[in-house]
């Protein structure tokens, strides 16, 4: 299968749930779905042996969010260049790439800061679970369902509310405590 | 990748410092006698920070960031980026820098494979092995350090093409290495397959079928070695793949075995490319200039590091810095394989399993902390000298 047929058959199988597809490379396709229909959208693709899970990624667009109930969160976030009363509430787009030979095919969900869950995808791909472990403790967003929700690159003594690749992380205001397992 | 542990049963942890892992990495397994029943991995020992550190320093700045990830595959990643780069910046880079690029990515390949074959004879009991294949593995260092200067990180990649020329002495010192390393892969081969002791530590040993390679998002060499046809200089060429095509190398045993065939079958194909590369260099330029604002857009960019595919997601809204970067490494992929394969199998067998996937455990990472009592976190580094100096007197 060529790369354009591979992207006209993924287009094809994704379209009962598509809300819109954007084409930022000749080789890649965009589709925007909500999260209900995610998995649904996942598992056609799987049903359809089309291709495979190569990457689940976030990007934070912060905008002006709704008040967060950490209230650290929000002193940081007033102070932030982000703060804005004409921007939009915040949102984190959360990518799940699947690629065919050269084509690639972006299902892509954006969850606000008020109501921040994506449905877990591990019944459907278990390897998934490393990538959503990730997402979770990276960007604070929760994953439902999902089998492990221990960190997995962060220590196990990293403070909650920090999310390293939220845009208004600056990184941490103490140090760490000492690890128990340290004489 | 987790399997609950059962009540009465013996936990074996392995790591974060352990003689069987060169790198931290912590794992649990979940043992009845001398069966592993259950296995979870902990990771983030070596987390840098480096996918937040791309956001506060510049396109050019993080091309030399970036190569930092690995000390192996180092200038995979490097390339990776600045194919991400150019594609947004809408920059082609002339024909002679992707050759050069390519090369320097097949040399890298054999360094890479030399490397893991080393450190998976030595998994197994066979320092003989080990010993010769990383006296051989010399020979590569020396010809990159002959090339860039450099044996670990080269900093071939500008963005917009390369920083090394490759000379007519240089092409008859990588034909002549070339040679004598495809000699010495013979006998490699011929040892891993037809040694009775090397065979009885990895025949029919971690056995992974296709499909469960596919369901576990298995890639490179260790999805190759179970029948998967995936490899992404063949799938989707990039740089010079296309002028110099790349034979798929696959295996469908799914063992230990198989992986180790697929890899120094892959050597050799590594061989045949830098030869054909360096005989039939493109004449022409090194670079071209790219903009220090990089247009607003986002690219994915794929290639196929020694591991497997290695993943790039950049995003620019037109600054001349990124505003995301996403690196997904190929062990992250193989990590759930190996944490099923081991089920199953014999406790002494999991160091040997764990290195067929060629494990790499600062590419997944991607900030070091020293928790010890009065010692800052941050150190200068004239303190990371001295401590350097205390350490290994």
């Amino acid at each position: 299968m060529d790369t354009e047929t591979a992207l006209n058959t993924a287009e094809e199988i994704l379209k009962p749930w598509t809300r819109s597809v954007t084409i930022p490379e000749p080789n890649r396709i965009v589709i925007s779905i909500s999260r209900k229909d995610l998995k649904t959208g996942i598992k056609a693709l799987l049903d359809a042996h089309w291709g495979y899970l190569s990457c689940i990624l976030g990007v934070d667009f912060p905008g002006n969010p709704a008040p967060q109930p950490e209230e650290k969160m929000w002193e940081r976030l007033n102070e932030s260049e982000y703060i804005s009363p004409s921007k939009p509430e915040g949102m984190i787009r959360v990518h799940y790439v699947f690629c065919h030979g050269a084509a690639c095919v972006t299902l892509r969900v954006a969850p606000h800061y008020s109501n921040l869950w994506v449905p877990s995808i591990c019944d459907l791909i278990p390897s998934a679970t490393l990538m959503e472990r990730e997402l979770m403790e990276m960007f604070g967003i929760r994953v439902e369902g999902t089998p492990d929700t221990t960190h997995l690159l962060l220590p196990d003594m990293w403070p909650d509310g920090e999310y390293p690749l939220r845009k208004w992380w600056k990184g941490l205001d103490q140090e760490l405590p000492e690890s128990e397992l340290v004489d | 990748m987790e399997a609950k542990p059962k009540p009465n049963k013996f936990v074996v942890p392995i790591g974060p410092q352990h003689p069987a892992l060169k790198e931290p990495g912590h794992f649990e397994f979940t043992v009845d006698g001398e069966v592993v029943t259950g296995a979870s991995v902990r990771l983030g020992y070596v987390h840098r920070g480096i996918e937040k550190g791309t956001e506060s320093r510049n396109w050019v700045q993080n091309l030399y960031l970036l190569e930092r990830i690995c000390g192996i595959c180092s200038h995979v990643h490097a390339m990776a980026y600045s194919l991400g780069v150019e594609k947004l910046a809408k920059v082609t880079i002339p024909p002679r820098a992707q050759a050069i690029r390519t090369l320097a990515a097949e040399l890298e390949r054999i360094h890479s494979h030399l490397l893991w074959l080393g450190v998976a004879a030595h998994e197994g009991g066979f320092d003989t092995l080990f010993m010769y294949s990383w006296r051989d593995r010399e020979v590569v260092m020396d010809l990159l350090e002959m090339i860039t200067g450099n044996r670990v990180n080269y900093s071939v990649n500008l963005l917009g093409g390369v920083k090394y020329d490759i000379t007519q002495e240089q092409v008859d010192a990588l034909r002549k290495g070339m040679d004598f390393l495809e000699q010495r892969s013979h006998h490699y081969l011929k040892v891993v397959t037809t040694d009775e002791t090397f065979l009885g530590r990895t025949r029919n040993v971690g056995l992974m079928s296709f499909d469960q390679a596919e369901l576990l998002g298995a890639l490179g060499p260790t999805a190759r070695a179970s029948g998967v046809q995936r490899d992404v200089r063949v799938d989707a060429p990039y740089a010079a793949y296309d002028l110099y095509p790349v034979k798929l190398i696959t295996d469908p045993r799914g063992d230990l075995e198989a992986r180790f065939v697929v890899r120094i079958n892959e050597l050799f194909e590594s061989y045949r490319l830098v030869r054909e590369i360096s005989a039939n260099l493109p004449a022409g330029e090194l670079s071209v200039r790219v903009p220090r604002r990089i247009p607003e857009g986002e690219v994915i960019s794929r290639v196929e590091a020694p591991r497997g595919e290695l993943f790039y997601f950049l995003r620019s809204t037109g600054l001349d810095t990124p505003d995301r970067i996403k690196v997904r490494t190929p062990s992250m992929g193989n990590w759930a394989s190996v944490m099923t394969l081991t089920i199953g199998q014999n406790l002494a067998d999991v160091p040997m399993i764990l290195s067929g996937i060629d494990p790499c455990f600062s590419c997944n990472d991607r900030m070091v902390r020293l928790l010890r009592p009065g010692v800052t976190q941050t150190w200068s580094w004239e303190e990371l000298r001295r401590f350097g100096i205390e350490h290994y007197k």
